[in-house]
């Protein structure tokens, strides 16, 4: 769990930090630059903006309450331009309300603002490396919205049509608490494609265009015509 | 092939109904049969010995020898009645015995005389005037008119139509032999004609009220106008002379085709038919015949009789016979089968008797009334049987009325118990959004400003600490208030990643271990508190294992044991390879005040949710048991 140590590829690594609150922004930013990442950071979505155009970062963590607008804009305008940018929100409570309405839009997991140091920097290299982290309480609002109800539970709006059973099942293993290796056994799946699966589902969740949020706002009676 | 096998279908179902038909057709015949076998049946009949057959008739001025039975002319003048004259002995040792004349059949009046004395006049005796009845004569001889040796008998008919007169034979000789005969004659042709007819009384007026009280059958009250009909019918007397209400009389007494129209309109409705215009047709020679005799008198009545009401009658049993076997077959109505073997029964009467008064048949008893009675009754029985069972129905239907309701009335208990637990859930997970918001904007955004300055100052790691388990506490409180549908699982999963997180920083394993496939059992009856003590004890367990025990592995273990009383239970451990702490007897320990409290505060939470709190610890570790309740309690009963 040392992320600073024989990491080589690290340095080339480029993280954009968009955090308002300064004592967090200094945390995050410590943590990171000492597992050797590079890090840029912004206070606002106006910096973030300018930073973004400067150059593309790999990876983007960023707050959604701005002084100047919502992060959520700023991960769906990076998900447009910079496809190749992999994008973390960091929450406070972790909870789905913030989260969610970060994946759909474009953002592979969660960062939570008072994590230990080796966690951030352990977080942020799976996610380099291609693995999404997704918590429980994530899955099991993901799961519970899959099951069918005749209201829609509160939260941010979702949808899971696209999820195949198997990657609802990994998401219920999940929520239960099953580490990756005790799902893949369960569903006899390798280890290592379970990730896959996660990101998968991340990009699944993913509202891509106005258009296709229209049409899957109709498709679970949100909007009527 | 579709229309081909539809087409095979209806071919078969043809088949089958035409067997169906020649099924019925052939039962009718055998009643029939059996019909005719009965009628040919004759009554028995006096000894040979005291019977006239060789008589004089005297018709017209003109005599000749005859043998009775004779038939007559239709009609005759009162003065040109023909007289049948005869001689029998009465032997000297019969002098004691009290003698009488005999006559079980004529048409229509009878003038009895023995050596010249009236004996009887049968036109005094109203039933016997009756054309349509089979009504038997007896007259006794008083004794002085009889002589020993050869006796003169002298019978006058009278005939007034509308049928040929007709003199069956006759019997003379001692009443004692002849008297239980013509009592037969009188129960079966008089007393039984009477008591059906008050059989039809009764049943006019239960069925009336039916009617009165069910408009929408009017088969009953169709029914009940026949079977009144009938009833007066048979009690008016036949008018000899002309008094004021003597066509009245004769118009009900030739009532036959209204009565007959009647009934087949009953039959009408019975087999399902509804109520047509037209079918006022059926009344019109009734109508005809009544006009008739109101205008023309008893003797137009009596004259039509034949031509308008015997016609309407076989019409009627005919049309009768046709629908009953339609319905019967096609809709196999087991009430037409019925009815329609009771009109093949008539109309082998009808036909019979119509052969009677045409002389084809040598003998003259009427079986059709008869018979018609008989139904009459049979079919008021089969409807009041009807009426019992449709109220034993809907005592039934009522019965399986009331059970559906109340069987609704505990769904709609329980839907409205669904809605209320649905409402409640939903109204819990906007307060938690709600709260969420309210925290993460407020509290939790303050905690984690407190973590990171903690962390860069120096000497305020406890302050830090502090803020990190106020954050991880409010994480529990709203992760809590989620709703898990009774699925502990979901729960402890969320635990598990807080736990790992705290156990990193420390350098401590965590071993997962869900030894039972589907991990805790589900309580729907599970609560949010509930959760919360669950979780806290589970965290104060971790907690001690991290800051008392040194230890270097913690093992969580998830399983559900089947108990000895088949109830599964859910059992969750916390087990840590430090170094233990000694157990005081009371329940303590022998440590540190604070943990003291720990534990203690761990059991008030287990007792609070009904769960039981084991602990053990010694020189290898210190195991933390908790084991569910089979039910969560409603409400937090303990006491703290």
């Amino acid at each position: 769990m040392n992320a600073s140590s024989d990491e080589p590829s690290a340095q080339a690594i480029n993280i954009l930090l968009v955090e308002d609150d300064a004592p967090t922004s200094w945390r995050l930013q410590d943590a990171l630059t000492k597992a050797g990442y590079q890090v840029r950071s912004a206070g606002t979505l106006t910096e973030a903006r300018a930073a973004l155009a400067e150059s593309a970062p790999k990876v983007l963590l960023t707050d959604l309450q701005l002084p100047d607008g919502h992060g959520v804009d700023l991960i769906r305008e990076t998900r447009a331009r910079l496809p190749e940018t992999e994008i973390m929100v960091i929450s406070i409570l972790g909870d789905e309300e913030s989260v969610i309405s970060a994946i759909t839009v474009g953002a592979t997991g969660y960062l939570l603002k008072d994590a230990f140091p080796t966690d951030i920097a352990a977080t942020v290299r799976d996610l380099v490396a291609g693995h999404s982290p997704i918590s429980a309480s994530i899955a099991r609002f993901i799961v519970r919205r899959t099951q069918n109800s005749v209201e829609p539970p509160p939260g941010p709006a979702l949808n899971t049509t696209k999820l195949t059973p198997r990657e609802i099942d990994i998401l219920w293993g999940i929520a239960k608490g099953f580490s990756y290796a005790e799902i893949a056994g369960h569903l006899g799946l390798s280890r290592q494609t379970v990730p896959g699966h996660i990101k998968s589902i991340y990009r699944k969740l993913e509202v891509h265009t106005r258009g296709e949020a229209v049409f899957e706002a109709v498709q679970q009676g949100l909007i009527r015509l | 092939m579709n229309e081909a096998s539809a087409s095979a279908d209806r071919h078969g179902r043809r088949r089958w109904q035409a067997s169906r038909i020649i099924q019925y057709l052939l039962l009718q015949a055998l009643i029939a049969a059996l019909c005719v076998a009965a009628l040919q049946l004759s009554l028995p009949q006096p000894p040979e010995k005291y019977r006239l057959s060789a008589f004089g008739m005297t018709e017209g001025g003109t005599e000749r020898a005859v043998a009775l039975p004779q038939f007559t002319a239709p009609r005759y003048a009162i003065e040109n009645s023909p007289r049948f004259t005869a001689q029998f002995v009465r032997p000297g040792d019969e002098a004691g015995r009290a003698w009488s004349v005999f006559l079980p059949r004529f048409t229509n009046g009878v003038e009895v005389a023995v050596n010249g004395v009236i004996v009887l006049d049968s036109r005094r005796d109203p039933a016997a005037n009756r054309p349509d009845r089979n009504t038997p004569q007896i007259a006794d001889i008083p004794a002085p008119l009889l002589r020993d040796g050869v006796n003169d008998l002298s019978i006058r008919l009278f005939v007034w139509g509308p049928i040929p007169g007709f003199l069956d034979r006759v019997w003379v000789g001692p009443d004692e032999v002849l008297r239980p005969y013509y009592d037969m004659r009188t129960t079966l042709f008089v007393t039984l004609p009477v008591v059906f007819s008050a059989w039809q009384a009764i049943l006019a007026v239960i069925l009336g009220i039916m009617w009165v009280m069910r408009r929408h059958e009017p088969a009953y009250g169709v029914l009940a106008a026949a079977m009144a009909t009938g009833f007066v019918q048979a009690f008016l007397q036949t008018p000899m002379g002309e008094t004021p209400f003597s066509r009245f009389t004769a118009i009900l007494i030739s009532s036959a085709p209204l009565e007959s129209a009647l009934v087949l309109t009953f039959t009408l409705l019975l087999s399902g038919l509804r109520w047509q215009r037209w079918w006022l047709v059926f009344f019109v020679p009734g109508i005809l015949l009544a006009l008739g005799g109101l205008i023309e008198g008893q003797a137009a009545a009596r004259a039509l009789f034949p031509y308008l009401a015997v016609p309407m009658v076989g019409l009627s049993l005919a049309i009768m016979a046709f629908v009953s076997a339609r319905s019967a077959v096609r809709q196999r109505n087991v009430a037409s089968f019925l009815l329609g073997c009771a009109v093949t029964i008539m109309l082998t009467c009808w036909i019979v008797d119509l052969l009677s008064v045409f002389q084809i048949v040598p003998n003259r008893i009427f079986t059709a009334r008869l018979s018609y009675s008989a139904m009459l009754v049979a079919i008021g029985a089969g409807l009041t049987w009807r009426f019992a069972r449709a109220l034993n129905q809907v005592d039934g239907f009522a019965g399986r009325l009331v059970a559906q309701v109340r069987e609704a009335e505990e769904k709609l208990k329980a839907s409205f118990a669904r809605e209320e637990e649905r409402a409640r859930a939903a109204a819990l997970a906007r307060e938690r959004a709600r709260l969420m918001r309210d925290l993460h904007d407020g509290l939790g955004g303050q905690l984690v400003s407190i973590v990171a300055l903690s962390e860069r100052g120096n000497g305020s790691a406890p302050i830090g600490e502090a803020a990190r388990a106020a954050l991880k506490d409010l994480r529990l409180v709203i992760d809590s208030m989620d709703d898990i549908g009774g699925d502990l699982m979901l729960a402890l999963g969320s635990w598990r990643e807080r736990a790992m997180a705290q156990l990193r920083s420390h350098s401590i394993a965590l071993d997962w271990q869900i030894a039972s496939a589907q991990g805790l059992p589900v309580h729907p009856e599970l609560r949010p508190w509930h959760v919360i003590q669950i979780v806290r004890i589970l965290d104060e367990a971790l907690t001690n294992a991290v800051k008392h025990a040194e230890a270097r592995r913690i093992t969580v273990r998830i399983e559900t044991i089947a108990g000895a009383d088949g109830v599964d239970r859910g059992c969750i451990s916390v087990t840590d390879d430090g170094k233990g702490f000694e157990l005081a007897a009371d329940g303590g320990g022998a440590i540190g005040s604070k943990a003291a409290r720990g534990l203690r505060n761990m059991q008030n939470r287990a007792a609070r949710c009904g769960a039981e709190l084991g602990l053990s610890s010694g020189a290898s570790g210190t195991r933390v048991g908790l084991k569910l309740p089979h039910r969560f309690p409603d409400s937090d009963a303990a006491t703290i």
